[in-house]
C-alpha cells in the first residue's frame, strides 16, 4: 500500500514538473528589449536592449572574433554593425558609398578613393586616408585571402584622398574592398587581446567571447545618424532547437539560422520574417588528388556525372529546405547577368543509372551498391553542421544516390576545414557560400577554383580555366567579365568536379515590434543604426 | 497453525510471481520476435526517400506519420528495434559474460591478478558511466559497434564484482572444500560448482541492466556518437526529430514510445526474475 502511494505520488511530481516546465514564464530573461531602469527616479531615461541568436557566429565558421584580419572574423565585424567598408554591395550587386565618399579608376592599376570627411571611429578619431592605409597594409600583411584578391603594390595618403597602385590590373579591387575583410578599424588601437576592435559602425564592442557571445553598445560618435538601441547582445546559439525555444520564450529578441522545421512556431502575428534571395549555395567539389584513396571513383567523369544527375535539388528546395531556397544550375543566381546561360545535368536516376552502367559500373554481387574492378562505388562526403541545409542535403542525397547503387558515407563534422585539407579524408565536401556577395563572379574563381585558389582543396585542374580565369582579371567591362565568367562555370559543370545544389532565401525572425532589422542579398549587413525595438 | 498459514500466502505470493515471470516473458518474447521479423513486417521501405510525403500526420496509410524525408515512421520504428534491441542483447551479453569470467578467475585464483583487473574495474567504476562512454565513443568514432564497445568498456567491471564476491563466497564453502577432497581440479570446481552457484545473482543483474543499457545505447545515439543517419535506431530517431518537437511531435513520440515499452518490459521482467529468484520467495518450496 506504502509503494503505491510512493508511486502515485512520484508521478504527481513528474507531471507538475513537466507542467511547470512547459509553462509560459514569458516574464523571464532578456526579453522585454526596451526597458525603464528599474527603480530610481523617474526621469530615468528608458533604456534599449537587444538580443540577437546566432547559430554560425563560432570558431567553427573561422569567425573565432570580430578581428576582420583574421580568416572570417570580418563577418561578425561588419554583420554587428561594429565595422563599416569604403564601399556597400546593394542588393542587386551594384557598389554604393559608405565610408568612400567616391573611387575612380584613374587607369588600369591605379586607383583614387575620396573618403568622407565626417566619419570617425567609435573612440572619436577622424578617419582620414592615413589611417585606411595603416588599416590596409596591416591586413594585406597578416590576410593571405585579402593579400591575393586585392593585389596592392602601394597605396598613398593625402588627406582624405587615398591612391591605391595594384600589382597588376584589379577590376574589382572596390569589390573586394567591401569584402567583411575591408571594414576599416583603427590600427592605433590594433588588435586587442580582449578582440574589440574600434570601427566606424553604429556599436561599438566591449566583450568578445568565442563560441558565447559580444557584448556591444551603442556607438555614441557614429557619424551616420542616430543609433537607437543602447545595448545588444548577440548570442551564439548553435542549436537550432535551442535558439527556436529562445526566441519562443522571449530570451532573445531576433534570431539568425532558425531550423526550418521550427518556422511554424513562428508564422503568427507575435513574430515578423525578413527574407530575401541571397548568392549562398550549397555545393561541393570532388576531390581530385591522386593520393585519395577514392580517386579511381572520383576521376571517373561518369561517377560525377552520375552525382550530379543523381542529387534531387527541387526536391531538397521544395521540401527540406520548406521553400526557402531556389535550385542552382551554375554557381550563381540568375539574377546575376553572369549566373545566366550555364548549362547542366539535371535529376535524373535512370539516365545517372545507364551513365554508369555504360562506365563499367555494374552491381554484380546483388547489394545494391555497384562494383567496378573490385572496388564498391562508395564515396565519403565531408561536410559540417552548423549550415543547417547541409546534413540534410546529405541524407537528401544519400537516399537518392543509393538509388542508383552507388554508396555515400557522410562525415558531417564541425572539424570539416581541418579535414577538407587532408587529401585523403573524403572524396566530395560540400559547404555553403556567398558565391556573388561582392556582385561579382571572380571572387568564387579565385577562392575555389584555380591552381593557386586557397581553398581548391580538390585540387581541380583546368588548362582552359586558368586561361579564363586570367583574361578575368584584365577584363574591364563588366558585360564582357559575366560572358568570361559564364564560360568559366560551363567548364567546371561539363567537368562536374563542382556540382552546384540551391541558393538559400536567407531570413531572419524576430519579435513584432522589432524594426529595422533587415536580410540582404549578400548577407554583410546585419544589426545597422536602423534597428529599433518598440 | 500459524506456520501453515505463512506458508500458504508463500505459495501464493510464489504463484503471483510465476504468473507474472509468464506474462513478463511472454511479452519480451513477442518483442524479440517482432524485432526478428521486422524486416518482413514492417509495411515499407524504412530507407526509401519520398521527398512529397514529408511530414505527412499519423494515419491509417503511416501509422506513425512520415519524417521529413518521406520515410514511414512505423516502418523506421520497427527496423530500428533490430539495431536497438539486437545491440542492447549483444552488449549485455557480452558484458556479463565477460565480467563473469574476469570476476570468477579473480575470485577462485586471487593473488596478483585479482589486485591489478579489480584496479582496473576500480578506474571504470571511478569515472561517471555514460561521460566514460561518451569520452570513448568520440575517441572511436561514431556507428553503433562503437557505441556498444564503449558502453561495454565502462560496464563490465559490475558483473566481475558480482562475480568475484559470489566466488570469494563459495571458495570458503564446506562443500567446496568436500569437492577439492574428491579429487575436483579448479576447472571443473569452476564449472561444476562456482558458477552454476553464482549464475542467479548474475542473470538478475544482467536483466535488469537491459534497459539501462538500452536508453544508455540510445544516449549515445542521441548524442550522435551511436548510430549514424541514415540507420534507423531510436535513439538517433529522436535526435533527428528533436527540432520539431514542437511542431511534428510524433517525430519524436514514436521512437520513444518504443524505447518506452521495450524499457519498462525489460525492467519488469528483470524485476520479476529477481523476485523469482529471491530465497525469500521460495521458502514454500
Amino acid at each position: 500500500m506504502m509503494k503505491k502511494l510512493l508511486a502515485i505520488l512520484l508521478v504527481l511530481c513528474l507531471a507538475v514538473g513537466i507542467l511547470a516546465g512547459c509553462g509560459g514564464g514569458s516574464s523571464s530573461g532578456a526579453s522585454s528589449g526596451s526597458s525603464a531602469s528599474s527603480g530610481g527616479s523617474a526621469a530615468a531615461p528608458a533604456k534599449k536592449t537587444f538580443v540577437f541568436g546566432d547559430t554560425t557566429f563560432n570558431a567553427e565558421n573561422e569567425e573565432p572574433d570580430i578581428n576582420p584580419h583574421y580568416a572570417y572574423s570580418g563577418w561578425p565585424c561588419i554583420r554587428y554593425g561594429v565595422g563599416e567598408t569604403l564601399m556597400k554591395i546593394a542588393d542587386d550587386g551594384t557598389l554604393q558609398p559608405w565610408l568612400a565618399e567616391s573611387a575612380v579608376n584613374v587607369n588600369e592599376t591605379t586607383w583614387e578613393i575620396v573618403i568622407r570627411d565626417n566619419v570617425c571611429f567609435s573612440n572619436g578619431k577622424k578617419v582620414d586616408a592615413a589611417a585606411v592605409k595603416a588599416c590596409f597594409e596591416h591586413l594585406i600583411e597578416v590576410h593571405e585571402r585579402a593579400r591575393d584578391n586585392l593585389k596592392i603594390d602601394s597605396m598613398e595618403a593625402d588627406g582624405q584622398k587615398l591612391t591605391i597602385v595594384t600589382s597588376e590590373p584589379n577590376p574589382i579591387l572596390m569589390n573586394y574592398l567591401s569584402e567583411a575583410y575591408g571594414c576599416i578599424i583603427d590600427m592605433e588601437v590594433g588588435i586587442p587581446e580582449n578582440g574589440c576592435v574600434v570601427g566606424t559602425g553604429p556599436y561599438v564592442a566591449t566583450e568578445v567571447v568565442t563560441d558565447d557571445h559580444v557584448s556591444l553598445v551603442k556607438n555614441v560618435n557614429y557619424w551616420d545618424g542616430e543609433v537607437h538601441i543602447d545595448e545588444i547582445t548577440v548570442r551564439t546559439i548553435s542549436d537550432g532547437d535551442t535558439l527556436a525555444m529562445a526566441l519562443q520564450s522571449g530570451e532573445i529578441n531576433a534570431a539568425y539560422g532558425m531550423a526550418y522545421g521550427s518556422y511554424p512556431l513562428f508564422e503568427n502575428d507575435n513574430y515578423t520574417f525578413t527574407s530575401i534571395q541571397t548568392s549562398r549555395c550549397f555545393w561541393g567539389m570532388a576531390n581530385l588528388h591522386e593520393e585519395n584513396p577514392g580517386y579511381a571513383i572520383m576521376s571517373d567523369p561518369a561517377v560525377r556525372k552520375a552525382i550530379a544527375m543523381g542529387i534531387d535539388k527541387e526536391g531538397f528546395v521544395n521540401v527540406l529546405l520548406n521553400g526557402y531556397g531556389y535550385p542552382a544550375t551554375g554557381a550563381f543566381p540568375d539574377s546575376f547577368a553572369f549566373g545566366q546561360g550555364v548549362k547542366t545535368v539535371s535529376f535524373d536516376p535512370a539516365e545517372a543509372k545507364a551513365v554508369l552502367e555504360a562506365a563499367g559500373w555494374v552491381d554484380t554481387d546483388g547489394d545494391g551498391i555497384r562494383e567496378k574492378n573490385g572496388q564498391k562505388l562508395s564515396i565519403r562526403w565531408l561536410t559540417y553542421p552548423s549550415r543547417q541545409e547541409l546534413p540534410l542535403l546529405a541524407e537528401s542525397a544519400q537516399a537518392t544516390l543509393k538509388e542508383i547503387g552507388m554508396d555515400v558515407q557522410i562525415n558531417c563534422t564541425k572539424d570539416h576545414n581541418s579535414i577538407r585539407k587532408d587529401p585523403t579524408a573524403w572524396d566530395v565536401w560540400f559547404s555553403a557560400n556567398v558565391n556573388a556577395g561582392l556582385g561579382d563572379p571572380a571572387n568564387f574563381f579565385d577562392t575555389y577554383c584555380l591552381d593557386s585558389s586557397i581553398k581548391n582543396s580538390g585540387g581541380h585542374h583546368s588548362d582552359k580555366l586558368e586561361e579564363l580565369a586570367v583574361q578575368l582579371r584584365g577584363t574591364f567591362d563588366p558585360d564582357e567579365r559575366a560572358r568570361i565568367a559564364v564560360e568559366m562555370q560551363q567548364e567546371l559543370l561539363d567537368d562536374n568536379s563542382y556540382v552546384f545544389c540551391s541558393f538559400l532565401r536567407m531570413s531572419m525572425i524576430m519579435q513584432k515590434g522589432v524594426t529595422g532589422l533587415e536580410a540582404h542579398t549578400c548577407d554583410f549587413y546585419e544589426l545597422t543604426a536602423d534597428l529599433d525595438i518598440a | 497453525m500459524n506456520g501453515t498459514v505463512t506458508v500458504r500466502v508463500q505459495k501464493i505470493k510464489r504463484n503471483t510471481i510465476k504468473a507474472r515471470l509468464i506474462f513478463f516473458l511472454a511479452l519480451a518474447a513477442i518483442l524479440l520476435l517482432i524485432t526478428l521479423y521486422a524486416d518482413r513486417l514492417a509495411p515499407y521501405d524504412p530507407y526509401a526517400q519520398d521527398l512529397s510525403k514529408s511530414m505527412l500526420a499519423p494515419s491509417a496509410e503511416h501509422w506513425m506519420g512520415t519524417d521529413r524525408y518521406g520515410r514511414d515512421m512505423f516502418s523506421r520504428v520497427l527496423v530500428g528495434a533490430q539495431t536497438s534491441v539486437f545491440s542492447t542483447l549483444a552488449l549485455v551479453a557480452a558484458i556479463s559474460v565477460f565480467g563473469t569470467v574476469v570476476g570468477t578467475l579473480c575470485g577462485y585464483y586471487g593473488g596478483a591478478l585479482d589486485s591489478i583487473v579489480m584496479r582496473i574495474s576500480d578506474v571504470c567504476l571511478a569515472f561517471p558511466g555514460l561521460v566514460f562512454a561518451l569520452a570513448i565513443a568520440a575517441l572511436l568514432g561514431g556507428g553503433v559497434s562503437n557505441a556498444v564497445l564503449a558502453l561495454a568498456v565502462i560496464s563490465w567491471p559490475k558483473y566481475a564484482r558480482v562475480a568475484r564476491s559470489q566466488t570469494l563466497a563459495l571458495k570458503s564453502s564446506d562443500f567446496m572444500a568436500a569437492a577439492r577432497l574428491s579429487g575436483s581440479n579448479s576447472m571443473q570446481m569452476i564449472l561444476r560448482h562456482i558458477l552454476p552457484n553464482s549464475l542467479g545473482p548474475i542473470l538478475v543483474t544482467a536483466m535488469l541492466d537491459i534497459g539501462t543499457m538500452m536508453m544508455e545505447l540510445a544516449g549515445l545515439s542521441f548524442l550522435g556518437l551511436g548510430a549514424q543517419p541514415p540507420t534507423a535506431e531510436w535513439g538517433n530517431m529522436m535526435s533527428g526529430g528533436r527540432s520539431m518537437l514542437q511542431t511534428y511531435p510524433w517525430l519524436v513520440l514514436s521512437p520513444g514510445f518504443a524505447i518506452f515499452v521495450t524499457v519498462v518490459i525489460f525492467n519488469l521482467l528483470g524485476d520479476t526474475v529477481r523476485d523469482y529468484m529471491d530465497p525469500k520467495n521460495s521458502r514454500a518450496q
